[in-house]
C-alpha cells in the first residue's frame, strides 16, 4: 500500500508553539519530528513501502514522487519552505492524480494529512469545499471519495482543545466520512511538545505502519515470516457477515496444487512472504532492502549468519519453483491462500502469497476446499501412475449454453441455419438417418417450448415438398422418412398431448429396406 | 457486496391470455434457397411468430445468459398468468436449468386464443409472483439457520419481471398498485411463518409487448448485472456478457469513452471493444489476476462466438489487450475455460507496489546452497490434493479431507531435515521402502514386513562395510570413518521411527526391530576404556541380537586400524551435529577439551588431520613473524630452566640442559 504524505506548508505551520525555558519550536518542526520519526520507522521496518512527498499551501507540488528512499524524503522534508494560505481540495485532487497515474485505480493506498488545523478562510479554505460540495458539475467534483480505496490518516499538530474553539474537526470528520469512512483523525493530547507529537506519530505507526508477523507451517517444518505488504482486514458482506476478516499470523499450509490445475485465480491481493530470523525480534526482515545503504557493520553481519541457517521458506520455494506448484495456505476460518514462487527477473525470486476471497470455495474449478483430502486416501491416484492426470477442473453439475447445443433463435438466422441442417440430412437420407432425426426433434423441442406451432407445420410441408423433389435414384427409404417425419410434425403441432410432448422423439420409421433404419432407431 | 441482494430473486410473470396468441406481424422466412435447388421451386411462405413465442424466447434467453454468467444464487421463479396462474418451477437451484424450463413451457402450450378473455388476467400471474417472492430460497434458509440469532441479517428483495401488453398508463398503475397492495398483505403473512420472509424490496420490471416486432423485446430485457463486450479481431466479433466488475479499472480509469467511441443501445449497454493479442499463454504461468468472471456470448450460436468458445473450450486461452486514452495499448484480460466453463480473467495492468523485491537468497536461509529441493518436490507431489465428494456426516470423527490433509503433513513432517549435510539416510536409496512408508496413518502386516526387510538390507550393508552417503560438507578431513557413518546412519534411522512409534502397534514393531538391529555402539568399550562420561544410551538393554554378538569380534579389529584417527572423526561428527538442529542429539559428545589433545604431527604416521596440519602451519608462520622468546628456544619438552646464570656463575655448562641455539 503506498503512502502519500500531504504536507501543510502553510504561513499558520510557521506559528511559534509555547515551551517552557527551552528554544522556540514552530508547529511546522513538529510535523517535521514527527515525520522523520514516521520515516525511520518505516526505513527499518517497512523498507519495501512506496512513499511520496506532497507540499500544499494555495497551491500544491509534489517534492518527492514514490520511492523507497527515505534519506531523500527526509532531506526533502527538511528543506520545506513556508508558502501562503491553506487550500486542501486542489492538493487533495493532486494526491489523487499522482497515484492514479502510479498505479492506477485498484492499488490500496495510505495519505497522510499533516496540518495545524487551520484549513482557511473564504474561498478555498475546506469549509467552503465542503459546502458548495453538492453544486458541483461533473468536471469539478470533490476529490474525495478518491477512486482508488483509500485511507487518510489526518494528522493534526493541535491538540483536541484548541480545534474545539472552531468547526475543524467537524470539517475534518466531514472529509472521512467522503472517504466512507477510512481513517482516522489523530490529535495532539496535552500541551504542543516534542514528546507529544512524537506520541501522535506512534499511534499512526501502531496503526498503519506496524509490520506483519506470522508463522508459516507446514507440518512439523515451521520458519517466522513477514508478510507485505500487510494483509489488511476484508468485509465480505456488509449485512450477512459484517465484522471485518482478518488474517490468522498463523498460516498452515495445508497441501499441494499444480499451476496448471490452480490456472491464474483471481485474488484479492499479492504478497511477499519474507523469512526473519526470529532472534532479531521486530528490527524486521533480514535483506537488505533497496537503496538503504547506510547499514551497520553488526547488522550486516547478523544478516550472514541468518543466511546461513536453513530455513524453511527457501526450501518451499525453491521446490516450489522447480516443480511448478502451488502450496494452499489456510488463512483463517474458510478463507484460503496460496504460496508461490514468483520471479523478478531470472536471478531474483520470490516466495509470494496470494490472498483469494474468504469463502469455502474460493475457486469454482477447485471446489470447496475443505472437500480437498490427501491423494492417499483416493482408491486409485487421481493424478496417474505417471502424473498423467488430474482431478482438476472440477466440472460443474450443468453444462453452459455455449457448451451444449441450445436452441436459439430470436435472430432468424438462428432459425435458418436449424432448418437448413435438417433438411441437408434430408437429402442424405438413409445414411444420415440419424442425424436427420436429431436435428429434427432438436427443433420439435423448441417449437413446442416457444409455442411456434406454425413452424412445426412449416417445416412439415417443407419435408413433404422435399420428398416430390426427391431424385429418381433416391434410395426409396428416403421417402418414406421423409413423409414419416412430416406426419409427425404435423401431429406436433396440433399440440395434441399424445403427439406433442416434450419429452417424446420422433423414431425412424421401421421399413424393409435396409437395417440402416431400425438399426438408427436402436441408437436414438 | 450483498449476498442476499435484488437479483437474489427474480420471478417471471408471462402473460397467457388469448392477445398474446396474436402474431407479432415479423415474418421469418425459413425455406431459404440452397444451391441444390432445382429451378422454379417457390419457397413456402414464411412464418411468423406469435406475442407468446416472443415472450417466451426472450424469457428463456434472459435465463440462458443468467444461468451461464451466475450458475448459483441467482434464482428465477418462471410463472406463467391465464384464467390462473401457472408456477412453472421452485426456487430450488436444482430447478434452476432452462431445460427443466423449456419443458414446462412446451406442456403449457401457446395462449389458447378461444378462450374468454375476460377470464384472464395477467395479476394471477403477479399475485403468485409476490408469494413466490415471499417464500424463503435454500440458500435464505441456509444463511438464517447459520446466523442463529441474527437471522435476521438475511434480507429479503426480488424483482418481478412481467411481459404483458398494457393498455394504458392507467392500466400500468393499477399493475404497479395492485404489486404493492399485494406485498403489504403478504408481508403481513410472512410475519407469523419459518419458510416465508416478509418483501424488503421488490423491483417491478413491466415489459410491453404489441405486435411491431421482437425488437422491442430484445432491448428492453433489463440487463442490470451484464455488459457488453466485444472482442475484436480483423476477422470478426463476438460479443460476450459478464459481470461490470471485469472493466472497474476501465471505467475509473476514464478509458471507457475515448472520443469516437460508441456506446451500442444508447446507454443501455456498455460496449467494451478488447482486441485479440498475439502472445500466446499457457496454463502453467501464473497470471496476476484481480477477478474472473463467467461470460456469455450474445449470439451464442453464431459461427464465430462457437468458434471462440470451442477454441476456449479445448484448453487454450486467449490475451485480450485494451486501447487506452493515450493510445496506447495494454494486456487487460484472458479469456480461459474450466470445467468447460469460460471465465473472462481480469489481469493486473499497472506498476506493482512489489516491484523490486529482495531476493530469497538475499534473506535468512538464502546462503545454504544444499537444501533438499529434490525431496521436497517428492513430498509436494506425495501432498497433492485431490477434491472429494462431500458427503453428509463426514464432518464427524476428523474425517473433513483437508483435517485429513494436515493431519498428513504433520505425519510427513515428524522427521525431515531441511539440508543434504544434515541427513544420511534420506541420501540412501535404501532407505526409501521404510521411510516412504514409516509416515502412513496405519500399516499393513505386508508394510511392517517392508520395513523389516529394509532394515536387515542396512544390516547386512554395514557387514559388508558399505559406503555410506555421509556428507562431507562442513567436516574436516574424510568424514567420519565407516562403522561411525552407520552409527550416524542407525540414530538417525532410529530418530526417524521414533516419532511414529505411537500411531499403531505396527509401527512400534518397525522401531523394535531397528533397535533389536542395529549395530551396538562402538564407543561402549571405548567408554570403559577411556572413563569418559557419557550419555547411556535409551536403548542398551534391549538390543544386543544374534546378529550384532557375531559382528562384534570384526568391528574390534577394525575399530584398532583406525584407532589413531579416533579423535579427530568424534571431532568432525561433532561439527556435523552441531550445525542441524533438527538432528538428533547426538549421543556422545565429547568434551571441547579433545582439541587440545591434538597429537603432535611427527607422531602421527598416518593421515594428518587438518587441525593438526593447520595448527603447525600458523605456528610455522607465526614464529617466523617474531624473535622467539628466549626461554622457549632454550626449553627442553617445552621446558626451560630458570636461572641459568647463576648455575654459569658456578661453572656449570650452560648447554647442559637445553638445545643448542639455533
Amino acid at each position: 500500500m503506498p503512502t502519500v504524505v500531504l504536507m501543510d506548508v502553510s504561513l499558520s505551520m510557521t506559528r511559534p508553539v509555547q515551551l517552557d525555558g527551552t528554544e522556540e519550536f514552530q508547529r511546522k518542526n513538529l510535523a517535521v519530528h514527527g515525520l522523520t520519526m514516521l520515516f525511520e520507522h518505516m526505513a527499518t521496518n517497512y523498507r519495501l513501502e512506496f512513499t511520496a512527498l506532497v507540499a500544499f499551501s494555495s497551491l500544491w507540488e509534489l517534492m518527492v514522487p514514490f520511492t523507497r528512499d527515505y534519506n531523500t524524503l527526509q532531506e526533502a522534508l527538511n528543506n520545506l519552505e513556508d508558502y501562503d494560505k491553506t487550500c486542501l481540495e486542489p492538493a487533495l485532487q493532486g494526491v489523487s492524480n499522482i497515484v492514479q497515474q502510479e498505479w492506477g485505480s485498484t492499488c490500496p493506498c495510505q495519505v497522510v494529512l499533516v496540518t495545524d488545523g487551520s484549513l482557511g478562510i473564504g474561498r478555498g479554505s475546506l469549509r467552503h469545499s465542503l459546502s458548495t460540495i453538492k453544486h458541483r458539475s461533473e468536471d469539478k467534483k470533490f476529490p474525495l471519495p478518491f477512486p482508488f480505496p483509500a485511507k487518510l490518516y489526518i494528522m493534526c499538530i493541535a491538540n483536541a482543545e484548541e480545534l474545539q474553539n472552531s468547526d475543524t474537526l467537524d470539517n475534518l470528520e466531514q472529509l472521512l466520512s467522503l472517504n466512507g469512512g477510512e481513517g482516522q483523525i489523530f490529535t495532539v493530547e496535552g500541551p504542543l511538545c516534542l514528546k507529544n507529537v512524537q506520541s501522535l506519530f506512534g499511534k499512526l505507526i501502531d496503526q498503519a505502519y506496524t509490520p506483519f508477523h506470522a508463522v508459516l507451517r507446514c507440518g512439523n517444518l515451521s520458519s517466522d515470516v513477514q508478510v507485505f505488504p500487510r494483509p489488511e482486514p476484508v468485509i465480505m458482506d456488509e449485512e450477512v457477515d459484517p465484522a471485518p476478516r482478518t488474517i490468522l499470523t498463523d498460516l498452515e499450509i495445508v497441501g499441494f496444487i499444480e499451476i496448471g490445475d490452480i490456472s491464474s485465480p483471481p485474488v484479492l491481493s499479492r504478497h511477499l512472504v519474507l523469512p526473519i530470523a526470529v532472534n532479531k525480534g521486530f528490527l524486521g526482515p533480514t535483506f537488505m532492502g533497496t537503496g538503504t545503504t547506510d547499514e551497520t557493520e553488526e547488522e550486516n553481519s547478523a544478516n550472514q549468519m541468518a543466511g546461513k541457517s536453513p530455513n524453511f521458506c527457501v526450501l518451499l520455494h525453491g521446490s516450489l519453483k522447480v516443480e511448478g506448484m502451488v502450496a494452499l495456505v489456510q488463512l483463517g476460518p474458510e478463507w484460503y491462500g496460496m504460496l508461490y514462487s514468483q520471479a523478478d527477473s531470472k536471478k531474483k525470486s520470490n516466495l509470494m502469497m496470494s490472498l483469494f476471497e474468504p469463502g469455502p470455495e474460493p475457486l469454482p474449478w477447485l471446489g470447496k476446499v475443505s472437500q480437498l483430502g490427501p491423494t492417499s486416501d483416493a482408491k486409485e491416484n487421481p493424478y496417474g501412475e505417471d502424473d498423467s492426470k488430474s482431478p482438476f477442473p472440477l466440472q460443474p453439475k450443468s453444462k453452459r449454453s455455449y457448451a451444449q447445443n441450445v436452441t436459439v433463435w430470436i435472430k432468424p438466422s438462428g432459425l435458418q441455419t436449424d432448418v437448413q441442417k435438417i433438411l441437408r440430412n434430408a437429402r442424405k437420407l438413409p445414411e444420415k438417418t440419424q442425424t436427420f432425426y436429431k436435428e429434427l426433434n432438436r427443433l420439435r423441442k423448441a417449437a413446442l417450448a416457444f409455442g411456434f406451432w406454425d413452424l412445426l407445420k412449416g417445416v412439415a410441408d417443407l419435408l413433404e415438398r422435399e420428398c416430390t423433389l426427391l431424385p429418381d435414384t433416391a434410395h426409396p427409404d428416403a421417402a418414406f422418412q421423409l413423409s414419416h417425419a412430416a406426419q409427425q410434425l404435423k401431429l406436433a403441432s396440433t399440440g395434441d398431448s399424445q403427439y406433442a410432448a416434450f419429452d417424446h422423439n420422433i423414431t425412424p420409421m421401421l421399413t424393409d429396406f435396409s437395417g440402416s433404419g431400425s438399426s438408427d432407431r436402436d441408437r436414438m | 457486496m450483498k449476498m442476499f441482494s435484488i437479483s437474489h430473486k427474480t420471478a417471471f410473470v408471462v402473460d397467457h391470455c388469448p392477445y398474446m396468441a396474436e402474431s407479432c406481424r415479423q415474418q421469418v422466412e425459413f425455406d431459404m434457397l440452397t444451391k441444390n435447388r432445382p429451378q422454379g421451386v417457390i419457397p413456402l411462405a414464411p412464418v411468423s411468430k406469435s406475442l407468446w413465442t416472443c415472450a417466451v424466447e426472450c424469457s428463456m434467453e434472459y435465463c440462458r445468459i443468467l444461468y451461464d454468467i451466475y450458475p448459483t444464487r441467482k434464482l428465477v421463479n418462471f410463472i406463467v398468468s391465464d384464467s390462473e396462474f401457472h408456477i412453472l418451477n421452485s426456487w430450488n437451484q436444482a430447478d434452476q436449468s432452462t431445460q427443466e424450463l423449456m419443458a414446462a413451457l412446451a406442456a403449457v402450450g401457446p395462449p389458447n386464443p378461444h378462450e374468454d378473455p375476460e377470464c384472464c388476467s395477467i395479476l394471477h400471474g403477479l399475485m403468485a409472483a409476490v408469494e413466490s417472492l415471499c417464500k424463503i430460497t435454500e440458500y435464505q434458509h441456509e444463511a438464517r439457520t447459520t446466523l442463529m440469532d441474527k437471522a435476521d441479517r438475511v434480507s429479503n428483495r426480488g424483482r418481478i419481471i412481467c411481459i404483458t401488453n398494457a393498455k394504458s398508463d392507467t392500466h400500468v398503475r393499477m399493475l404497479e398498485d395492485y404489486v404493492q397492495e399485494t406485498i403489504q398483505e403478504q408481508n403481513k403473512l410472512a410475519i407469523s411463518s419459518d419458510r416465508l420472509m416478509q418483501i424488503q424490496q421488490c423491483e417491478l420490471v413491466l415489459i410491453h409487448t404489441y405486435p411491431f416486432g421482437e425488437e422491442t423485446l430484445v432491448s428492453d430485457r433489463p440487463k442490470k448485472e451484464e455488459e457488453q463486450h466485444a472482442n475484436t479481431s480483423a476477422n470478426y466479433d463476438v460479443e460476450l456478457l459478464h459481470h461490470r466488475d471485469a472493466h472497474m479499472e476501465f471505467i475509473k480509469s476514464g478509458d471507457l469513452h475515448p472520443a469516437g467511441s460508441t456506446s451500442r443501445d444508447s446507454g443501455l449497454k456498455e460496449t467494451v471493444t478488447l482486441k485479440w493479442c498475439t502472445p500466446r499463454t499457457n496454463s502453467v504461468e501464473l497470471h496476476f489476476c484481480t477477478g474472473a468472471y463467467r461470460i456469455s456470448p450474445v449470439d451464442v450460436n453464431s459461427r464465430p462466438s462457437s468458434c471462440l468458445t470451442n477454441f476456449l473450450l479445448n484448453g487454450r486461452s486467449v490475451l485480450l489487450e485494451q486501447p487506452r486514452k493515450s493510445g496506447s495499448k495494454v494486456i487487460s484480460h484472458m479469456l480461459s475455460s474450466h470445467g468447460g466453463e469460460i471465465f473472462l480473467h481480469v489481469l493486473n495492468c499497472t506498476r506493482s507496489t512489489l516491484e523490486d523485491p529482495p531476493s530469497i537468497s538475499e534473506g535468512c536461509g538464502g546462503r545454504v546452497t544444499d537444501y533438499r529441493i529434490t525431496d521436497f518436490g517428492e513430498f509436494m507431489r506425495e501432498n497433492r490434493l485431490t477434491p472429494f465428494p462431500d458427503v453428509q456426516g463426514s464432518e464427524v470423527a476428523g474425517k473433513v479431507p483437508l483435517e485429513r490433509a494436515k493431519r498428513q503433513l504433520e505425519r510427513h513432517t515428524r522427521y525431515w531435515p531441511m539440508i543434504i549435510s544434515q541427513t544420511t539416510i534420506f541420501n540412501m536409496q535404501a532407505v526409501v521402502p521404510l521411510a516412504s512408508l514409516i509416515v502412513k496413518e496405519s500399516l499393513t502386516e505386508e508394510d511392517v514386513l517392508t520395513c523389516q526387510k529394509t532394515i536387515y538390507n542396512l544390516v547386512d550393508m554395514e557387514r559388508k562395510n558399505d559406503p555410506l552417503p555421509i556428507s562431507t560438507v562442513g567436516t574436516r578431513g574424510k568424514g567420519p570413518k565407516r562403522d561411525e557413518q552407520y552409527r550416524i546412519m542407525w540414530n538417525e534411522l532410529e530418530t526417524l521411527v521414533r516419532t511414529h512409534m505411537g500411531s499403531s502397534e505396527r509401527h512400534q514393531r518397525v522401531l523394535d526391530c531397528v533397535l533389536a538391529c542395529r549395530s551396538k555402539p562402538p564407543e561402549e568399550e571405548d567408554r570403559k576404556k577411556r572413563g569418559r562420561k557419557r550419555e547411556d544410551r535409551e536403548d542398551k538393554g534391549e538390543k544386543n541380537g544374534k546378529d550384532s554378538e557375531s559382528e562384534r569380534s570384526w568391528q574390534e579389529s577394525e575399530r584398532l586400524k583406525a584407532a589413531l584417527e579416533r579423535d579427530r572423526e568424534e571431532l568432525a561428527e561433532a561439527e556435523v551435529i552441531k550445525d542441524s538442529p533438527d538432528s538428533p542429539e547426538p549421543l556422545n559428545k565429547k568434551p571441547r577439551l579433545e582439541v587440545e589433545d591434538v597429537q603432535p604431527a611427527e607422531k602421527a604416521k598416518g593421515p594428518v588431520s587438518l587441525l593438526t596440519m593447520w595448527t603447525n602451519r600458523i605456528n610455522t608462520a607465526n614464529s617466523r613473524k617474531h624473535q622467539e622468546f628466549a626461554g622457549r628456544v632454550n626449553s627442553v619438552n617445552n621446558k626451560a630452566e630458570l636461572y641459568q646464570h647463576l648455575k654459569d656463575e658456578n661453572g656449570m655448562d650452560p648447554h647442559e640442559n637445553g638445545k643448542a641455539m639455533r
